[in-house]
């Protein structure tokens, strides 16, 4: 079963509009996950240290390569998902796909988990400069976006268009998250470990 | 069962972020003016301590190990100065840090120059100067890291520990109605970079080149006038 619109038979429209107010609670839901995410950074006095992985020169490069791995993993995501949904020219989806698909977000999400953490204990929601301020944003977004779909995957009968919406929002967000933080940090400091 | 996946997913993610924070927790109050700790910098100390790894992700790390295993360490002083060249030798820097305040003076010994006051906590330097100039960087005993814009400018700098008579000297003095400001970088090798506003008070300083400061005076002639440097030291809190 699938969440894919009967293109054959047009839906009435008392059928999609339940269908789409069960978006309104998991919205809500990664709403407050981001608002909890942004105040809570904004609050905590920022210490400057968290937890860390031994082997790296710094916290920043530690973060740099984790962000970099799950931005990787999303670009999985994305071909996955273009994938399954046969937007691939020539390309039928095996039927490994979809453990793919959930796999590398998976894996995804809990490599950024580690950087979010140190980044509101340690640093905090800033906003010093608009790369700063997109970054906290962002980031912020990113776990709020992410929530929204975890919680919105399972619902069934909603229209084709919102997962594949939802996922490009997480995914797009994300990138604007790498682009201001390890790709700025690559490009000052140098790709180092 | 399928149905719920996602729901386990992010709980999965909930669950090692709140394990992550209160180990963060745990490790942090132990250390009164620390640094980045672990992994900051490579010390033996930290690089032998045990870590959650990314690897390990999905197995919960003990919340109790990083704090029980990995003292604090300190890896930020609360005294110190710095100077060097920015990356592609554009300009010069100067970082004086005394017990939390900072000043800073980025200059590449003409126009382009801004001087910089902020906080130093913890290992994470916070700066902003006149005209939307700023300043971010990482210190640690040895070496502060980071970059600053000046005058829109971007560098990005990594420079080392420097003792008297290297580091930052600043001169002030009121001529004609004028705030006049000088600010030198005094390099380890004896290279002296150094600029002048001739009217320090407006919210968007021009400067031209310093005259030549001698450094065992602490003077330098600038046409009629003669200006009274003082370091700007963190070390000893002079110029703060």
């Amino acid at each position: 079963m699938t969440a894919q619109p009967d293109l054959s038979a047009p839906l009435p429209p008392q059928r999609t509009a339940p269908a789409v107010g069960k978006l309104v609670v998991p919205c809500l839901i990664g709403a407050l996950v981001a608002l909890t995410l942004g105040i809570y950074g904004r609050l905590h006095n920022p210490t400057g240290v968290a937890v860390n992985i031994a082997g790296f020169s710094s916290p920043g490069s530690v973060k740099s390569w984790l962000a970099t791995g799950a931005t990787v993993f999303a670009i999985v995501q994305v071909i996955s998902a273009l994938v399954m949904y046969g937007k691939v020219p020539r390309v039928t989806a095996p039927n490994w796909i979809g453990g793919l698909h959930r796999w590398s977000g998976r894996i995804a999400f809990l490599l950024a988990v580690p950087v979010a953490v140190h980044c509101l204990y340690a640093l905090g929601f800033q906003h010093y400069s608009t790369r700063v301020l997109i970054h906290s944003l962002a980031g912020c977004a990113f776990f709020g976006a992410f929530t929204v779909k975890m919680l919105i995957l399972p619902k069934k009968g909603l229209p084709g268009w919102v997962l594949p919406v939802v996922g490009a929002v997480v995914f797009t967000v994300l990138v604007v998250v790498w682009f201001t933080s390890a790709y700025w940090f690559f490009s000052t400091f140098g790709i180092k470990r | 069962m399928r149905r719920n996946t996602p729901l386990i997913t992010l709980l999965t993610g909930a669950a090692l972020g709140i394990v992550l924070l209160i180990a963060s927790m745990l490790s942090t109050p132990s250390k009164a003016p620390a640094g980045y700790s672990a992994a900051a910098t490579p010390s033996p100390a930290s690089s032998a301590a045990p870590q959650p790894s990314p690897a390990s992700a999905t197995a919960t790390p003990s919340p109790a190990s990083p704090s029980a295993t990995a003292p604090a360490v300190v890896t930020a002083p609360a005294k110190a100065d710095y100077a060097g060249r920015v990356q592609g030798d554009g300009a010069s820097i100067a970082i004086s840090i005394h017990d939390g305040r900072a000043i800073a003076y980025v200059c590449n010994g003409s126009s382009i120059e801004a001087w910089y006051k902020g906080t130093a906590v913890n290992g994470v330097l916070i700066m902003t100067g006149k005209n939307h100039a700023h300043l971010s960087a990482i210190y640690d005993f040895g070496k502060v890291t980071g970059d600053v814009l000046a005058h829109g400018t971007d560098y990005s700098f990594a420079v080392g520990v420097v003792n008297q008579p290297s580091g930052l000297y600043q001169a002030t003095a009121l001529v004609r109605g004028a705030t006049i400001k000088a600010g030198w970088i005094v390099l380890p090798n004896n290279t002296k970079v150094g600029a002048l506003e001739p009217d320090a008070d407006s919210p968007a300083p021009s400067a031209t080149r310093a005259p030549d400061l001698d450094v065992a005076t602490g003077t330098a002639q600038d046409g009629d006038v003669v200006l009274h440097a003082t370091l700007v030291s963190g070390a000893t809190g002079s110029g703060f």
